[in-house]
């Protein structure tokens, strides 16, 4: 991975407050906003300046920790962290924050453990996380509720470098959490990321990944549960700069009462990256009267010696099975249950991490029990 | 070097041979240059239009100039200079004629060159032609024959005079004259187009078409289509265009409104063959196009069908606006974006009613450095029950240097309703190739049967006529170009 | 056990049963059969209680109960169980899961207690090795990948693990081969009761062979036109469907 070390950190701040400064809060007449208008959720009180705060439930030994608010990072800090100063809420986080935390893996450790790390209180945050090469580990990370965070996470994988992580954002009606998260992809390494999310006032996961070598590669999935008047919005872009990576992508989504799920996904393929492979899979199953489903599966291919394919479909559950286990003495509602969770199912059988993907399915059994 | 490369280039010397570039030498009359109040009123009488029509064009007119260019990610074009062009040009001795007999013979010679022999269509085809020559209707014909079935098929400035309560009853109803930027403009300066009106109960006794050709030098294109369909009637439009070979870019901005009331269908089909810039991105038409269709009413059908090879960038979303209850809209396209082209189409189904189909197959090839673009709205609105789409939309990329993108908008308010989207991308396989070659069938012909074949589900769309004229297209357009 | 009075049932207002009466004791064994199209299917499904069957005219009374305003799950707790021709795959859901919700949910509406994971497992294993389901299929996502053949062993498990009064089989034998047909036409026999009634919905006379009827129903075009015994299904065998309906109409 080339370094980024060119420009000193106070620059790229400075670059950062500038590019904020000129876009302003999204708002629906922004293209990517357009589902999800940032600007009337927070009314007035806008993004503030408050300092968002982390908290380490659990770091496994052998994993490096930075607070960022510290001076004199180390140079692995230096190196990479603030590489990214073009997206509007990262600006944003960028700009205001002055706190944050970094953790470094050191190269060729395989860490079990995972690592806690929760996002919590009202506000802006950095977080920076370095595999270097070879290096694995799974990251657990928790959103905390408040009016409004918005969160700004670097990755960077090293060449062979192996990142399971997982989020869970809770359903909440009042919050408004934000989050950006740009990763890079080295050769040969592997980032999985499975997002859950419960609706919130308005709630948005962004996802921006780099598959910068030979071999690398990404795999997304994320199931949303929205009720009441719940909104959940992801939105990735998966650029493959090089030939050979490999990305899937797999979100579903189940809306009831006047919930909203959007999924814009984006895979870009550059010219030249021959022999990418890139899949994506969005779906949602509306079951209340107002309930909402925007989907945007989008492609941008440059190179022609690609598989990319891509499928989106919204609609209610299926009336045959249905009607099957009905058949067989198993009450409606019942059935329904199962069937949503069958229809979730594949979604969370992509988390790699046993304990984790048991805790999802839990929280989503509870979610789906209370949908309209 | 390899099959694919050698196609690569091949597809690369095709552009200058661009069999339609010529000028016709006539005499042409012109508005001055520029646009302002004045060339409108100038447009207005000389069309010999009634008041309400010149006052319809005038609001147009002012809300234009209020008005910005839109923006389009992905599409680039030097910046128009809307005063730098003429608005009206009309042969000078061309007052409407009623039969061929009566046409200047070098009119009719430029017909020839376009391959487009009257006297055989007539004849053989039965499909009544509207040639319209830059700007001005030169001759209709087989009207008495849709004058029997009670079928009205006329230029609209005709209509304009002649039916003037269904005009105004339509225009302007299915694209409001503020629905964009060059949808207004059009809306000011539109010299002439076709009115078409199906009455009760009419299944129209023959294919309508009509072919248009700009000529004189910097002058936009701007037709105006209102199509009618009254209740329980059928109708077949065909569009067609060619375009000589220019180095000023030249601006089409067209709008087409479709109206389909209770148990009528119309079925729209278009094969496009502007004049796409030569090689080097020089000349070649810009074609901004609004085109839309209103099922207005239940059980009604709208069906757009479109091979597009032409012009040097394309902006145009044929959309169904499905309102009457079981209503349905379908799209058919192949877009075929070669050299520098550009090109950002799509189609927007949107389902109001209950019960409602729409069905997208999208076909884009893209070739040379060119950008083919695929954007597409599906919207459900709340109370449109049980509404189903289905979309197809898929990419072949020749070459290296070109693009195909795919941006679909799924967009759903109502829990019964059932939308699937499937896009995928790929290039002419080798070894697709090789068997081809292998079988005894030369490379040019293997290219342009494996694109036929991605092509299929949308050419089985067209009218007899048309499939064979745009499977040459195909071919013609991808000629050493692979897939 | 099953009387069925002058059925009239549509299917997307098109009327498909023209007036079908039929009645079955329980301990007896009836087959319908017919050429395609004679509405067979639909017998069945508006018996099971699928949405868009609507009875327009006539009556089907089980056990005195009026079947048509009961909902599905209502019936198969009471005894209703349709083995169907296309059993439907549902990915996400394992075999073993279905069966043991579907088996505690029938005996929760019945006013029984619910039978432990364990009592569950013992019950279901026993029952699947006399119809060689294996272990494996049990784990694996209902009917996803299953075979034909396996699909149908399946739904003849499940009739043993439910144990139904009445058993309605919509084609069973339909893309069988001959051992397979042999396997699940003991399954059945095997469940004959003379507190059950069976009706076995076929198109061909070869599953009668081994599950042999007590009487033999012709559909045709939406109604009955011919009764017999079970040398009946010879005589179609032999002289074909026209020939009998032809007879009747």
């Amino acid at each position: 991975m080339t370094a980024l070390a060119t420009r000193p950190i106070e620059a790229r701040k400075a670059e950062a407050a500038s590019v904020w400064q000129s876009h302003g809060v999204p708002h629906r007449r922004v293209e990517e906003w357009k589902y999800s208008d940032l600007k009337t959720a927070l009314g007035e009180k806008g993004v503030g300046a408050d300092l968002a705060e982390w908290r380490v439930a659990s770091l496994p030994a052998g994993v490096e920790m930075f607070d960022l608010s510290l001076s004199n990072p180390p140079d692995w800090v230096k190196t990479h962290f603030a590489a990214n100063t073009g997206n509007v809420m990262g600006a944003a986080s960028l700009a205001l924050s002055a706190g944050g935390v970094a953790f470094r893996v050191p190269k060729d450790a395989a860490i079990v453990a995972p690592l806690k790390l929760d996002f919590t209180g009202p506000g802006h945050v950095r977080g920076l996380l370095v595999l270097e090469e070879g290096a694995s580990l799974t990251l657990v990370e928790g959103v905390g509720l408040s009016d409004f965070r918005n969160v700004g996470f670097e990755i960077a994988l090293n060449a062979r470098a192996r990142l399971g992580h997982v989020r869970i954002s809770p359903g909440a009606g009042n919050s408004v959490l934000v989050e950006e998260a740009f990763i890079r992809v080295a050769a040969g390494a592997s980032y999985r990321g499975h997002f859950a999310s419960f609706g919130s006032k308005l709630s948005r996961m962004e996802l921006q990944i780099a598959l910068e070598g030979e071999g690398a590669e990404a795999h997304l999935s994320g199931v949303s549960v929205l009720d009441d008047r719940r909104h959940s919005d992801v939105t990735s872009h998966v650029i493959h700069r090089h030939g050979n990576t490999n990305s899937t992508q797999l979100f579903k989504h189940v809306v009831g009462g006047r919930g909203q799920a959007v999924y814009q996904g984006k895979v870009t393929v550059a010219k030249g990256a021959n022999g990418s492979d890139s899949s994506q899979t969005a779906k949602a199953l509306l079951l209340g009267e107002a309930a909402e489903a925007d989907l945007k599966p989008e492609l941008e291919i440059f190179a022609d010696d690609v598989k990319c394919a891509h499928g989106a479909a919204v609609g209610d559950l299926d009336a045959e099975s249905l009607f099957y286990m009905r058949a067989r003495g198993i009450p409606e509602a019942e059935a329904r249950g199962l069937l949503l969770q069958a229809f979730l199912e594949d979604a969370i059988a992509e988390i790699a991490a046993t304990d984790q993907r048991e805790l999802v399915r839990t929280e989503l059994l509870t979610a789906l029990k209370g949908i309209a | 070097m390899s099959i694919a490369e050698e196609t690569r280039t091949q597809v690369a010397e095709i552009g200058e041979k661009y069999k339609y570039g010529f000028i016709t030498d006539i005499e042409m009359e012109r508005a001055p240059k520029g646009l302002s109040e004045d060339t409108v009123r100038y447009i207005s009488a000389k069309k010999g239009e009634p008041e309400w029509m010149l006052e319809w064009r005038l609001g147009a007119f002012k809300r234009w100039q209020a008005m910005k260019e839109p923006k389009w990610a992905r599409v680039h074009y030097p910046k128009i200079d809307y005063q730098n062009a003429y608005y009206y040009a009309a042969p000078k001795n061309t007052p409407l004629k009623q039969s061929l007999d009566e046409v200047d013979p070098k009119l009719l010679e430029t017909y020839k060159k376009l391959g487009i022999p009257l006297h055989e269509q007539m004849a053989l085809a039965g499909v009544a032609v509207d040639a319209v020559f830059d700007s001005v209707s030169v001759a209709t014909t087989f009207k008495e024959k849709l004058n029997e079935a009670g079928v009205i098929f006329c230029p609209i400035s005709e209509a304009i005079r002649d039916y003037p309560e269904l005009v105004q009853k339509y225009l302007g109803s299915v694209v409001p004259v503020t629905d964009n930027f060059f949808a207004t403009l059009n809306a000011a300066v539109f010299s002439d187009g076709t009115f078409v009106y199906v009455p009760k109960g009419v299944r129209c006794p023959m294919e309508l078409s009509t072919y248009f050709r700009i000529n004189a030098s910097e002058t936009g294109q701007f037709e105006r289509t209102l199509i009618i369909a009254d209740e329980g009637s059928y109708v077949s439009y065909l569009e067609g265009c060619t375009a000589p070979k220019r180095d000023e870019n030249q601006l089409h901005a067209a709008v087409v409104e479709l109206v389909a009331l209770d148990n009528a269908e119309i079925k729209y089909s278009t094969v496009q063959n502007w004049y796409p810039g030569d090689e080097n991105g020089v000349g070649g038409i810009y074609n901004f196009v609004t085109k839309r269709g209103d099922c207005r009413g239940r059980k009604s059908k709208i069906s757009w069908t479109q091979v597009e090879t032409g012009s040097a960038i394309t902006w145009k979303y044929p959309s169904c606006i499905l309102r009457g209850d079981d209503s349905v809209g379908e799209f058919y396209s192949i877009a075929i974006a070669n050299h520098y082209q550009q090109a950002d189409t799509g189609t927007k189904m949107i389902h109001l009613g209950a019960n409602t189909k729409s069905r997208i197959i999208s076909k884009g090839i893209s070739a040379g450095k060119a950008q083919n673009t695929y954007r597409g709205l599906v919207s459900v609105y709340g109370k449109a029950k049980n509404a189903r789409n289905y979309t197809q939309c898929d990419s072949l990329l020749m070459g290296a240097d070109c693009g195909a993108h795919t941006v679909p908008y799924i967009e759903s308010r109502n829990k019964t309703a059932r939308i699937e989207h499937e896009a995928t991308t790929s290039k002419i396989a080798e070894d697709q190739l090789f068997y081809c070659l292998a079988r005894g069938i030369p490379q040019d012909e293997a290219v342009s049967l494996i694109v036929n074949g991605f092509c299929k589900e949308v050419l089985q769309q067209l009218p007899m006529e048309f499939a064979v004229e745009a499977q040459k297209l195909v071919g013609i357009s991808l000629e050493g170009s692979v897939g | 056990m099953l009387e069925i009075k002058n059925l009239h049932v549509a299917v997307d207002g098109k009327e498909i049963l023209k007036g079908l009466s039929l009645n079955i004791h329980a301990g007896q064994v009836h087959a319908i059969m017919g050429p395609n199209g004679s509405g067979k299917s639909t017998l069945s499904y508006v018996l099971a209680g699928r949405a868009g069957y609507d009875i327009t005219e006539g009556s089907i009374l089980y056990n005195g109960e009026d079947l048509g305003a009961l909902a599905p799950e209502e019936r198969a707790a009471k005894g209703v169980f349709l083995a169907m021709q296309y059993p439907v795959e549902i990915p996400g859901v394992t075999t073993m899961t279905f069966l043991k919700t579907a088996l505690n949910s029938q005996r929760r509406a019945r006013g029984e207690s619910d039978l432990d994971a364990v009592g569950v497992l013992k019950l279901v294993r026993a029952k699947a090795k006399t119809l060689n389901v294996s272990e494996e299929m049990l784990k694996r996502a209902l009917n996803v990948g299953f075979s034909g053949g396996e699909k149908k062993r399946l739904e003849i498990l499940q009739m043993a693990i439910f144990e139904p009064k009445l058993a309605i089989l919509d084609e069973t034998d339909s893309g069988l081969d001959i051992d397979a047909l042999r396997l699940v036409a003991e399954g059945v026999n095997a469940l004959r009761d003379p507190s059950r009634a069976m009706l076995v919905i076929t198109h061909y006379q070869r599953l009668l062979d081994y599950i042999v009827p007590d009487r033999i129903h012709v559909l045709a075009r939406g109604r009955i036109v011919a009764e017999g015994g079970k040398e009946l299904a010879l005589e179609l065998e032999a002289k074909g469907y026209e020939h009998i309906v032809g007879q009747a109409a």
